[in-house]
């Protein structure tokens, strides 16, 4: 009974949280300027999945390392096929896009 | 809306340079525009340049640049380039074919025709472009070299040296000297003065001087 009650109130826990937001980034070929950056951050914020509450309304851009900061929304899922259209819709080629995990700080990306 | 709003900034002159408005890096996105002003002074003359671009994709674009000179406008010039962009890492360039034509909207009835064969690259360091034009009576090439700082908060410094060279029915000339361009944003200021290195063109005198501001959305 009491492993029963206890499995409850873990699943109703696990429920009640809101998913934590997630951040990615992708890799582009190309982005190597500063106009670059503001063209496909132009169509990037435009989606809406996008959280602008993070980076600079939603998006950070490393030229240095042809990455692109996206911050998502909580509880709203990312649509990869979206993002990606939208960073060639930009002018550029996204080649690959991961999660950004808890040591991979946002520090890290050039200001 | 979009397109009224690009027709309405066209630029001119009275010497047809081959760069495209606001630069030839932008807009490079979907339905992008962008207009600039630019102040021109060449010959003794002074011309003011009204210039607006429209990117339907990143391969194709549609450009008019109007010029007005001594209270009256000149031939406008309409141009659609075709671009095939190669993006590598931290290298971006691509290969431009640009079909114009000068319409004869400074009074005239003459209509010209005009193509020009470009390239230009970029690296976060560095950016070259060269551009082979006819239009008219004229056939020029012009080249762009030199340094780019971008400061990772939106800003970039371009550093260059421009070269431009004319053969026209009245002769030929040559120019060089340093482009600045900087950019914030959505903002573009370019301001390049080119010397007179050689002169054997009776309708040119003397030096180049062009300062101008641009927008892209």
């Amino acid at each position: 009974m009491l492993n029963k009650t206890i499995a409850i109130a873990l699943l109703y826990a696990l429920l009640a949280t809101p998913a934590l937001a997630q951040n990615y980034v992708v890799s582009v070929n190309g982005i190597v300027c500063e106009f670059c950056a503001f063209g496909v951050g132009k169509k990037i914020r435009k989606l809406p999945f996008i959280d602008p509450s993070q980076y600079d309304e939603g998006v950070k851009v490393d030229i240095e390392n042809q990455r692109v900061f996206i911050a998502i929304r909580d509880n709203v899922s990312l649509d990869q096929s979206a993002l990606f259209e939208a960073i060639e819709s930009g002018g550029y080629d996204p080649i690959d896009i991961r999660q950004i995990t808890d040591k991979e700080p946002s520090t890290e990306v050039i200001e | 809306m979009k397109h009224t709003f690009v027709v309405l900034f066209i630029t001119l002159v009275s010497n047809a340079y081959a760069h495209q408005p606001v630069m030839d890096m932008a807009p490079r996105w979907n339905n992008g525009y962008g207009v600039q002003t630019r102040v021109e002074h060449a010959n003794s003359e002074t011309t003011t340049w009204l210039e607006g671009v429209y990117t339907f994709k990143p391969s194709l674009r549609m450009t008019l640049k109007v010029p007005h000179s001594n209270g009256k406008t000149g031939d406008a010039i309409l141009a659609m380039p075709i671009k095939r962009y190669k993006n590598d890492g931290a290298f971006t360039s691509n290969w431009g074919l640009t079909p114009s034509v000068r319409m004869p909207t400074g009074g005239g009835s003459k209509w010209d025709a005009g193509l020009s064969l470009s390239y230009s690259a970029e690296s976060r360091k560095v950016y070259t472009l060269y551009d082979l034009y006819t239009l008219g009576d004229t056939t020029g090439i012009d080249i762009n070299a030199g340094l780019v700082h971008s400061d990772g908060k939106g800003s970039s410094w371009f550093t260059l040296w421009d070269i431009t060279a004319k053969d026209s029915d009245s002769g030929q000339h040559l120019l060089t000297g340093p482009v600045l361009v900087y950019f914030k944003r959505n903002i573009i200021v370019r301001a390049e003065y080119k010397f007179e290195a050689y002169d054997d063109d009776t309708q040119w005198d003397g030096n180049y001087l062009s300062i101008g501001i641009g927008m892209v959305f």
